[in-house]
């Protein structure tokens, strides 16, 4: 087969309104492709493993970019840039969890070119699917990633349904943990729709990692001020410090009052196929100072229930230290 | 000196600065068309049917280039184009158009039919009781191709990492090891594994070919230039005077790019076929396939250490990964660098070389040494902890020195001095401060020191100079040397300059095309060239000295032993009155002809050379000649790395803090060329060490790596972004300017130094593997159990 | 051991058809009744000063615009997946991977290339003055890459900590490690350095 490397011919549409982008999103459906930074989209289409008919390019929509106040908090357009949010004032001031998460996204030039939309809905890095094999996530009927010799080192340790792919995305367990809220318009109308609901697994839809419909275009994302301030907690491992995605992440907000955590968000990336929100640890640590005694306590909660492919059982003890660093005081 | 240990501005980093240098894809001819290749989805199989009719139809399509248009190799030599692929990536045809866009149009509607063939993507798998063969010729390859297998009892006690009982294709030895096992108080047996993985080069290795009267026109990126010459001419089927090779800029190539490879000659057969210049360009996908990798080492040593320190013995069992095609060496060249490094009484070489369906591979920065001084440099460590002796000083005390001898022969050095490079090191590095935070506890952070070594030899003979003085002064220093980064084509020349006495602005280089007329040349690979070309250089110039002596005497009276050089003139000793200018005799040089302006080349000169000598005879005076200075023994290359590290017990994550690299390769001539090769050298050594990888999928022979971000090759924020560098600058003999080669030890020594630093860390010895990933810390720390065997490889 | 083993001959049965499909299939369909209202093929890019009218496809990369259709062939293709940094130019001063953007989108915008760093009467560029200075480049190949990340960051922060220039400095690969000598002659360039 070609090592493919240049797109075939693709149609382009460059709208400058919300309202023609949804027209067109709604009349193109599957072929379209909706195009922001293109940092994933590229590479699918040189590669030729997907082959929409037509891109519709949203960085023309002045309307989608930009970080603004609103009565309960902020919102932020779905196409301003990963550096944008990284060095804005406010969120830096307020939410800086997602402005840490950012600063974290690929190299410096991609997050110029990259926007919060795309860093939100692409797609898994899972090399087997990337490399256009016939998997259950393309349609096929087979998982390459689960097999006993499988490559299967930075796959999913959680959530798993025949497909075994995790979320690359460094900024969506920040804003999990920030209960942010993503708005999604197509030509019939808006829905708002919670960050946490908006990520999904392969039991619930095995091709798409999001809720986002064919004919939806993701407009903002909105912070409430639920968070502001609060304690934020953002680290990434991966094998290189540019350009890689997370082995796994920790994105946490708390709340604290008296010398202890009254409430708390507590997220990882790279471990499910959707920011995995560590429930059982938000509970116990309410309550309890934030320190190393807390940390030691409550760690092994972050993985209980647990299914390490053979490779990636490191996950395992990593998720636990990065609670307890989540947790130092 | 005039101008060796001085920094000067090469003339083609101006090119480099402005983007006007010209890399192979840089460059057009008038229609051309752009090829694209349709390379195998497969580990092994066999095309049984090939139908290109639909492909061919598409409008600006050109042409299509199939296995029947070339000549094919036997195996295990690679073709340009093949009926029967040996690894996923193998290039099967070609297409060309109009574009790049409509070429890969094309190659979507091309129906190829595939005969799955057995498969093996590891070493061992193939050397099972019936184990498939990575080619129908057989599984293992030594001078020619072979078949070996196991019995299953000898697999597994390999890959349990138990000594290896096993036969093995390929033994040396020297000296009596069990003598030396018995003198040992201290013996450590380990297993390893070091995995092969990618060279990648920045720029992939795209050509551009076409072909005008008669003569074959070839845009390569190649580490090498006159060396291609011959190669390469019989590749694309022309006699060396009719081929012209430019290759002025190489984008890198650290082994990949010595000389030519069959891809290399693709676009000059399309050309011919279709009439038109083609340009092929390589995507980063295609040269993971066909750009090669590293040869994977599995293996098992053993080594004694007497009481004192001294390494006594050391049984080395290596299996080699050699990929599909023709490789290997490895093995032996890593029990020549231990052999060398530590000065063993005895040591045996044994080593088992198999062939896989993954990449092709070749040599890469350091092939054999760099693996096992990773390996072994730690075993080192361990030695010195259980005879309680100081980490650097366990490594002078077998330190080789110019009575050192080296490999299964045994031959001697032109000079070492390893234990003044180390005592430099350790002074400079204040080792003996440094050393005491070995261990240290910051939090989760634990401080993990290190000091590794690396060598190669470093240093070939016999290669012609040719150096061309014409009527207006200017001195044209002929380089058929290759331009693939190190800026060797031109510190080499600055040899010739010193023995002209002459100002370096009155030097122009000629080089990076071979229609420029260019002298024969060594590859640009072995850390050779420093020591090869200067040498060269060195003669051709003194045959200049030599030859206007002689003329200086012709028209000014005497004999040429009357006569001196400086200030770009030849003058009678007694009367500097008496004198010519370069220029001068130059002019006379073409008067006189004969020898002086070349048209008598010398004898032994190089069949390329003559035709360099072709081309600018007459035009001014010539020196040129063949390197016949004497050479007595191996020129070795050696460096040494210091590291300090702060290791994340709970990332797994490290930090270098601090590195020093000391070269030990003589005279230092170009200061800020050595500091580049030095410095560029340690980071591959920290890629090695903690990043790079090399996986297939067992299951089916798929890569899962290729592209930059799978393969992680260093980044500016995996590395420090300062390091310190030193040289012994110790003078070597047997070369005229005193220069040894250094670009591979400068890496083994910071792999080496690395792996020390992380078991350091550690409080232990361990891994025995590369690269040491944060998945592996992680999983010591916390008590789980690896999830592979201590030999078993695709495991990250 | 079978068990692994059966696996094995399964995904490898799994792979071979796959590929026969891959190499039978047609991605290529015709694509039937485009959606009208397309871009323009034909527009006027800015390039280093010059307003340059050039035709390009919708799906067509700056990089390729840059390389083959204007003849700027200091920029170059590393990888063609934003993981190299070899095609980094300046857009409105801020770095880009010009292999990861689509020419289209600088309609309006200023590009700026290596090419374009030169005064008109041949006067380096500070940085590419120190990027001798310090013996930046070793291969050359991702030289203007790394040269259009220092303007850039020169640009927005013309006198960086070490740090903050390597940072600014990390989207763009090395593969000769010749990382030290850049970071070196961004110091230089910014009067940091002599």
């Amino acid at each position: 087969m070609p090592a493919y490397d240049v797109m075939p011919d693709i149609e382009l549409f460059q709208p400058v309104s919300v309202e023609d982008a949804a027209e067109l999103a709604g009349r193109l459906g599957e072929k379209g492709w909706l195009l922001a930074g293109g940092q994933d989209t590229f590479g699918w289409l040189k590669d030729r493993a997907k082959s929409p008919e037509a891109m519709i390019d949203l960085k023309g929509i002045d309307a989608l970019k930009g970080i603004r106040e609103t009565a309960d908090g902020i919102e932020i357009g779905a196409f301003t840039t990963i550096t944008e949010i990284a060095e804005n004032p406010i969120i830096k001031t307020r939410f800086n969890l997602l402005a840490s998460a950012a600063a974290h996204v690929a190299s410096p030039q991609i997050r110029n070119m990259g926007t919060l939309g795309g860093n939100l809905c692409q797609d898994t890095r899972c090399w087997y699917y990337r490399r256009g094999l016939s998997c259950y996530r393309a349609g096929g009927n087979t998982c390459y990633a689960s097999g006993p010799e499988s490559m299967n080192r930075e796959h999913a340790v959680f959530g798993a349904s025949r497909c075994v792919a995790v979320s690359p995305s460094d900024t969506a367990p920040a804003l999990v943990a920030l209960e942010a809220t993503m708005i999604a318009t197509s030509a019939n109308g808006s829905r708002e729709i919670r960050a946490e609901d908006f990520f999904v697994g392969p039991a619930v839809d095995i091709v798409n990692m999001t809720t986002l419909q064919a004919d939806e275009i993701l407009v903002s994302v909105r912070i409430p001020n639920t968070w502001a301030n609060a304690e934020f907690y953002f680290e990434k491992v991966a094998d290189r410090n540019v350009w890689d995605f997370a082995l796994v992440s920790i994105a946490t907000a708390m709340k604290i009052e008296g010398g202890v955590i009254r409430d708390a968000r507590i997220l990882c990336g790279g471990v499910e196929c959707v920011p995995r929100r560590l429930t059982a640890v938000e509970n116990r640590v309410v309550g309890r100072p934030k320190n190393d005694a807390t940390g030691d306590a409550v760690a092994a909660l972050a993985t209980v229930g647990a299914e390490p492919l053979h490779q990636n059982q490191f996950k395992i003890p990593l998720m636990e230290n990065l609670v307890r660093r989540a947790l130092r005081a | 000196m005039k101008h060796i240990g001085k920094d000067f501005t090469p003339p083609d980093i101006f090119g480099k600065v402005t983007g006007k240098a010209k890399f192979a894809e840089d460059f057009t001819a008038e229609g051309m068309v752009y090829a694209r290749l349709w390379t195998s989805p497969m580990p092994h199989a066999r095309v049984k049917s090939l139908d290109v009719s639909a492909a061919l139809a598409v409008q600006g399509v050109v042409g299509v280039l199939t296995p029947d248009d070339v000549p094919q190799s036997p195996a295990p030599n690679g073709s340009i184009l093949t009926n029967e692929p040996v690894y996923v990536g193998d290039p099967i045809l070609a297409i060309a158009a109009v574009d790049e866009k409509t070429a890969e149009d094309a190659l979507g509607l091309v129906k190829i039919e595939l005969e799955p063939l057995p498969f093996a993507v590891q070493p061992t798998d193939s050397l099972r009781p019936n184990g498939p063969t990575a080619r129908p010729e057989g599984n293992i390859f030594t001078r020619e191709m072979g078949e070996l297998h196991w019995n299953e009892g000898e697999v597994e006690r390999f890959l349990a990492g138990q000594q290896p009982t096993a036969k093995a294709p390929i033994e040396w030895q020297y000296g009596d090891l069990e003598a030396g096992f018995d003198n040992a108080s201290v013996i450590l047996e380990e297993s390893f594994v070091t995995p092969g993985y990618a060279h990648m080069s920045m720029e992939p290795r795209s050509v551009l070919s076409y072909w005008e009267n008669g003569k074959c026109f070839v845009y390569g990126s190649t580490q090498s230039q006159a060396f291609i010459m011959p190669f390469l001419a019989p590749m694309v089927g022309v006699e060396p005077k009719d081929l012209v090779y430019v290759g002025e800029y190489c984008g890198g190539g650290f082994g990949s790019k010595i000389s030519p490879y069959p891809t290399m000659a693709l676009p000059a057969h399309f050309a011919k076929k279709i009439g038109r210049p083609v340009m092929l360009r390589i995507t980063r996908e295609e040269e993971y396939y066909i750009g090669s990798a590293r040869v994977g080492f599995q293996g098992w040593i053993k080594a004694g250490f007497t009481p004192d320190g001294k390494v006594s013995a050391v049984d080395l069992y290596i299996v080699q990964d050699l990929g599909p095609k023709r490789a290997g060496g490895d093995a032996s060249s890593a029990g020549g660098a231990v052999s060398i490094l530590y000065q063993p009484d005895a040591v045996r070489l044994r080593s088992v070389p198999v062939m896989t369906n993954t990449t092709p591979r070749g040599p890469q920065r350091g092939p054999g040494q760099n693996q096992i001084t990773a390996v072994f440099e730690p075993m080192m460590d361990k030695a010195a902890r259980q005879l309680g002796i100081d980490r650097l000083e366990i490594r002078r005390l077998n330190a080789p020195d110019s009575n050192a001898k080296l490999d299964a022969d045994q031959g001697p050095v032109t000079s070492a001095y390893m234990q003044e490079a180390l005592t430099l090191g350790g002074k400079r590095w204040n080792w003996a401060e440094k050393s005491k935070r070995s261990g240290k506890r910051n939090g989760n952070k634990v401080t993990g020191i290190g000091v590794g070594q690396g060598y190669h030899s470093a240093g070939a003979n016999g290669f012609d100079g040719l150096v061309r003085i014409t009527p207006d002064g200017r001195i044209h220093l002929h380089s058929g040397v290759g331009n693939l980064g190190t800026y060797s084509y031109a510190s080499t020349t600055r040899a010739a300059a010193e023995a002209l006495k002459c100002d370096w602005d009155r030097c122009e280089i000629v080089h990076g095309d071979s229609s420029l007329h260019l002298p024969w040349s060594s590859y640009q690979a072995g850390s050779n060239t420093m020591f090869t070309h200067t040498r060269a250089n060195w003669v051709a110039a003194t045959d200049a000295v030599n030859k206007m002596k002689e003329i200086a005497a012709t028209t000014l009276g005497g004999n040429a032993d009357d006569y001196d050089i400086d200030g770009e003139r030849v003058f009678q000793t007694a009367d500097a009155g008496r004198n010519l200018t370069y220029g001068e005799a130059a002019a006379k040089a073409i008067e006189l002809g004969g020898k002086y302006s070349g048209m008598e080349p010398p004898e032994d000169i190089h069949a390329i050379t003559k035709l360099a000598l072709a081309g600018v005879q007459g035009t001014g005076l010539i020196g040129v000649a063949k390197d016949t200075l004497p050479k007595r023994g191996t020129a070795p290359g050696f460096a040494i790395g210091f590291v300090e590290i702060e290791l994340d017990l709970e990332t797994g994550k490290h930090e270098i803090i601090d590195y020093l690299a000391v070269a030990e390769c003589g005279t230092v001539v170009h200061p800020q060329g050595l500091a580049g090769q030095l410095r560029g050298g340690a980071v591959w050594g920290f890629g090695m060490a903690s990043l790079e990888r090399h996986v297939y999928d067992p299951q089916n022979g798929l890569p899962a790596n290729v592209g930059f971000h799978q393969c992680k090759p260093p980044t500016y924020m995996d590395v420090p972004s300062e390091t310190d560098w030193a040289a012994t600058d110790i003078p070597d003999p047997d070369n005229p300017v005193g220069a040894r080669g250094i670009g591979e030890p400068a890496m083994g020594a910071a792999t080496a130094a690395v792996m020390c630093a992380l078991s350091d860390a550690l409080g232990g010895h361990l891994f025995n593997r590369t690269p040491v990933t944060p998945d592996l810390i992680v999983n010591h720390v916390a008590g789980v159990e690896q999830p592979f065997g201590p030999l078993d490889i695709n495991t990250i | 051991m079978n068990a692994r083993l059966n696996r094995r001959r399964f995904i490898k049965g799994v792979i071979a058809s796959g590929v026969a499909a891959t190499a039978s299939g047609n991605w290529y369909s015709a694509v039937a009744e485009r959606p009208k209202g397309a871009v323009e093929r034909l527009l006027s890019i800015n390039v280093n000063g010059r307003t340059r009218r050039v035709d390009v496809l919708p799906q067509e990369t700056l990089c390729y615009t840059l390389r083959y259709k204007l003849g700027l062939t200091g920029t170059k293709l590393g990888c063609n997946r934003g993981e190299c940094g070899a095609c980094t130019v300046l857009i409105d001063d801020v770095t880009h991977y010009s292999c990861s953007m689509l020419t289209h989108s600088v309609k309006g915008r200023r590009v700026q290339t290596v090419e374009g760093l030169q005064a008109a009467d041949g006067t380096l560029h500070p940085v590419q003055q120190a990027f001798i200075d310090e013996l930046a480049p070793q291969c050359g190949f991702c030289t203007p890459g790394q040269l259009m990340a220092a303007v850039g960051l020169l640009k927005a922060n013309p006198t960086p900590t070490r740090e903050e220039a390597r940072l600014g400095m990390s989207g763009n690969l090395c593969r000769c490690g010749s990382y030290d000598h850049y970071l070196n002659a961004v110091m230089r360039a910014s009067g940091q350095r002599t």
